[in-house]
């Protein structure tokens, strides 16, 4: 009997919910056609929980926040595949998505987040700036730090062009992560850690100093490795050691600044003309000598092999010419700024009498890679280890013995092997619960090693469609940007190891150089001057509070 | 019997025709973007078509899917995506590792399977059988890497018996398969992982043994045997338990047949380089070759061996014959 009148009385309230809710959300009350559209429903493509934690919950939040201020609105996680192909494919059908840009070191170069990313040449369906950000005024900057040359005036260029960004918000970045990296102390010394980079840089193998008889470097990684061939690599963990096995024209230094490498030095002749002068007595692994034709060998072996994670450096390239024994010169089809930095700091000088022989330069496995670079490649078994000893002739000889590329199948089993000392420094970031496992150093467990922190330069953000009403709206874009709270971010979600986002932040202050501390950024999480905002913008609020669209 | 063995291969070829249909749409059905891992997204968007065509992913799937079956007649499942490099050497490459770790647990797990099982039945009832069972029960539903991480933590942490994970010492050099297989390094790598899949395993033949042999148990010869007063030994294992075996042989066929797709958890833990890994990568790469060509040799393995496992039967029972 009690069961039935609970049932009833439920029953009646349920019915009550929906009559109102019915009649609230379907007419429109007397007095709303004084208003605009409805603010279209919105759909937030995120992260899957268990690929990017922190940017699914991060786009719940807003959803939430949005939710609070009338707009229809939903996440939808998505698997990075899926999420690839929607936002690059021909449809453009997308409102907002949640991603990252990964800090690789040549995207320390202003290039890549200022022009590639924002430009609307780039809009297209296919390309970078997926965004569909499209501001004249910023083009005109955009193209002109790409060609200016001087880098000084290149450096006021990129800080008026985050400026505009700063002020327009295309997207908005929610942090940045932290590279905290951990290596035995009690075995080696002196590392660098350079953002973007890691602790398994350029740099760290070749001044890394052993402590014990134990001269040789083993470093732990959880992505195996796909090719051994520079041409057919597609991740940065087969660079991180192809090229150390090639070597380059010139290195970025841990300060960011292109130092000589295999090149002894290079003459900006005119804007469109680079000559550059190759280091003398350098050998191959194989005792070959390198010479200018190797340089211009490989050169031209990327631009007509068409490797796509190139094209965009070397598209500059009109010609390469020998002048005499060590000199090369690069003739331009126009400026390029990111060219001493950028191009000839991530081309490998390859052998030329080896890769001429190759039927397929492109897909050749390059199962024994011969290079001119500090490591001799020894072996390589997929999903175990790559093995490379120390070249001893190089012009600047590395003080370890070798080092050892051991790939672990997960980060837990990475962890432990540092416990038990069976490797020396870790490749890739800790896992925020590994960080706060060593940190605790519980019982002295830990005693050996020594976690080190750098800023990441690559970030994650939400991005939103332009061509698309409402992110087609600046100030709901700036509105928004007040939504997403970026000290959550960095002190719940990555528990204190990253750095806080804002709306059209591209280069953070980890990029110590052609980050513009001046610029005012939208990053305070303030919802109700988001609110007001809307409101001084023209939105309106009908009376069933769903948020309109200014009146045109 | 010939007749019936070859019969049965030409019903399998058509089978494995029909799974490679089935599996390359299935895989085309999936959604998300080939290239996505291929090409990095910060590529310019000519890069991505370049990848797209060179991949063959502009023709359509109707093109797509006659050269994959013209190819797959020649027994070449192409080249994978990721690694750039034909899918039978990297499938070869890989194999004996996970082969090798999944034939000693199972081998691990059937002897005392099938010895224990024999014993269970005929002590039916007792304390002994019960907590039996509940070992092998308890060990079929823990969590593999769980009981792997708890495996790792007291031998290889702890007690430093045997190394936490991989299949060697790292820079360990070695070209032939003796060199790299044959050597006590590599057993004592192989050691807890194949004690944590045995265990995992322990659960099938240990019970479908006991069964079989409850069974067989009330049959009337052994009565008789009992009657005559042999061995109690004598009785278990000469008379029961060989005709107890037949299904425990089934499982075992089958076993084998999938033995190829490996443990995938296993692997993770014990950081073991084998096929298993690979396959789960493959699929989450969107890497169509790799995954395609592991689908289907563990499918024609399974229908091998369970063809391999109705032969048996004949030459175990012999009151079992085809036409």
């Amino acid at each position: 009997m009690k069961k039935k009148l609970v049932l009833s009385l439920m029953m009646a309230v349920l019915l009550l919910l929906t009559a109102c809710g019915g009649g609230g959300g379907e007419t429109v009350a007397e007095g709303d056609d004084e208003h605009g559209e409805l603010v279209p429903s919105i759909t937030i493509l995120s992260s899957l929980p268990e690929a990017n934690m922190v940017n699914y919950e991060m786009a719940n939040e807003v959803v939430e926040e949005l939710r609070a201020l009338g707009v229809e609105i939903q996440a939808e996680p998505t698997d990075f595949a899926v999420l690839i192909d929607t936002i690059y494919g021909d449809e453009s059908d997308y409102d907002a998505y949640t991603i990252g840009w990964s800090g690789r070191v040549e995207r320390l170069d202003p290039d890549m987040f200022i022009h590639s990313i924002n430009h609307s040449n780039n809009a297209d369906a296919g390309g970078n700036n997926t965004e569909k950000y499209r501001n004249p005024a910023f083009d005109v900057l955009a193209d002109a730090q790409r060609q200016e040359m001087d880098i000084t005036k290149r450096r006021e260029l990129v800080f008026q062009a985050q400026e505009i960004l700063a002020q327009d918000v295309p997207r908005i970045t929610l942090y940045s992560r932290a590279n905290v990296q951990v290596y035995n102390t009690e075995k080696f010394q002196t590392v660098e850690n350079i953002p973007g980079e890691g602790l398994f840089n350029e740099w760290t193998p070749m001044i890394i100093e052993p402590l014990t008889n134990e001269t040789i470097l083993k470093v732990a990684s959880n992505i195996n490795l796909d090719t051994l061939n520079p041409m057919g690599a597609r991740s940065v963990y087969e660079w991180r050691n192809l090229r150390l096995i090639y070597d380059k024209l010139v290195r970025l230094s841990p300060e960011i600044e292109p130092v000589p490498a295999a090149a002894s030095g290079w003459d900006i002749v005119d804007d469109n003309t680079i000559d550059v002068h190759l280091r003398e007595g350098m050998a191959f692994h194989d005792g070959e000598p390198v010479k200018v034709e190797d340089v211009k060998f490989s050169y031209e072996a990327f631009i007509n092999n068409n490797v796509e994670y190139f094209m965009s450096f070397l598209e500059p390239i009109e010609s390469i010419e020998i002048i005499d024994e060590t000199t090369v010169r690069f003739n331009l089809v126009t400026p390029y700024a990111p060219f001493i930095t950028t191009t000839l700091t991530q081309i490998p000088i390859l052998p030329q009498h080896i890769w001429e022989q190759m039927d397929d330069q492109r897909n050749d496995p390059n199962s024994h890679p011969i290079g001119s670079g500090p490591f001799i490649f020894e072996n390589f078994r997929p999903g175990e280890e790559l093995v490379a000893t120390t070249n001893k002739d190089f012009y600047e000889p590395a003080k370890i013995d070798g080092y050892i590329f051991n790939i672990f199948a997960s980060p837990e089993g990475v962890l432990t092997a540092l416990e038990l000392g069976d490797i020396d420094m870790v490749s890739y970031d800790l896992v925020p619960a590994h960080i706060e496992q060593v940190a605790n150093n519980e019982g002295g467990k830990y005693d050996h090693l020594e976690l080190t922190e750098v800023k990441d330069i690559g970030f994650f953000y939400l991005g939103m469609n332009a061509d698309r009403a409402p992110f087609g709206n600046k100030d709901f874009r700036i509105a928004t940007a007040h939504l997403v709270d970026y000290d959550l971010a960095v002190d719940v979600h990555l528990n204190g190891y990253g750095g806080r986002g804002g709306g059209g932040l591209v280069i953070n202050d980890a990029n110590d150089f052609w980050h513009n501390p001046a610029v005012p950024i939208y990053d305070e999480y303030n919802p109700e001057r988001a609110r007001e905002i809307l409101a001084e913008a023209g939105f309106t609020w009908d009376s069933n509070g769903r948020l309109r669209m200014p009146k045109q | 019997m010939l007749k019936y063995i070859a019969r049965r291969v030409g019903i399998m070829t058509v089978m494995i025709l029909l799974i490679a249909t089935m599996i390359f749409f299935l895989f085309r059905a999936m959604p998300g973007d080939a290239t996505a891992y291929i090409v990095d997204p910060s590529m310019p968007p000519e890069a991505r078509e370049i990848a797209r065509e060179r991949y063959g992913f502009n023709d359509s799937k109707w093109v797509q899917y006659t050269i994959f079956m013209k190819d797959l007649v020649r027994l070449d499942f192409g080249n994978s995506y990721f690694y750039g490099r034909p899918v039978m050497s990297l499938i070869g490459e890989r194999l004996p590792a996970t082969l090798i770790l999944m034939l000693t647990a199972m081998i691990f797990s059937y002897i005392i399977g099938i010895f224990g099982g024999a014993w269970m039945a005929w002590k039916r009832g007792s304390k002994l059988e019960s907590a039996g069972i509940t070992f092998s029960l308890i060990f079929r539903s823990a969590p593999t890497f769980w009981v792997g991480l708890m495996m790792i933590l007291l031998f290889a942490a702890k007690l430093r018996w045997v190394p936490a994970q991989g299949m060697r010492t790292s820079g360990y050099t070695g070209d032939t398969f003796a060199e790299i297989f044959l050597n006590l390094d590599f057993l004592r790598h192989l050691i807890l992982p194949s004690l944590v899949a045995g265990l995992y395993f322990i659960a099938t033949p240990l019970l479908i043994m006991r069964n079989s042999m409850l069974e067989v148990l009330s049959e009337d010869y052994i009565e008789m045997a009992k009657a005559k007063g042999l061995k109690e030994r004598t009785i278990l294992y000469k008379h029961a338990a060989r005709n107890a075996l037949l299904p425990v042989v089934t499982a075992g066929a089958l076993f084998i047949g999938s033995a190829i797709g490996g443990q995938v958890l296993i692997e993770y833990v014990f950081s073991w380089p084998g096929l298993g890994r690979e396959i789960v990568q493959a699929v989450t790469r969107r890497d169509y070759p790799l995954a395609q060509g592991a689908f289907i040799i563990i499918s024609a393995m399974l229908m091998m061996m369970n063809l391999v496992a109705d032969i048996l039967y004949a030459v175990l029972d012999p009151r079992i014959s085809y036409k």
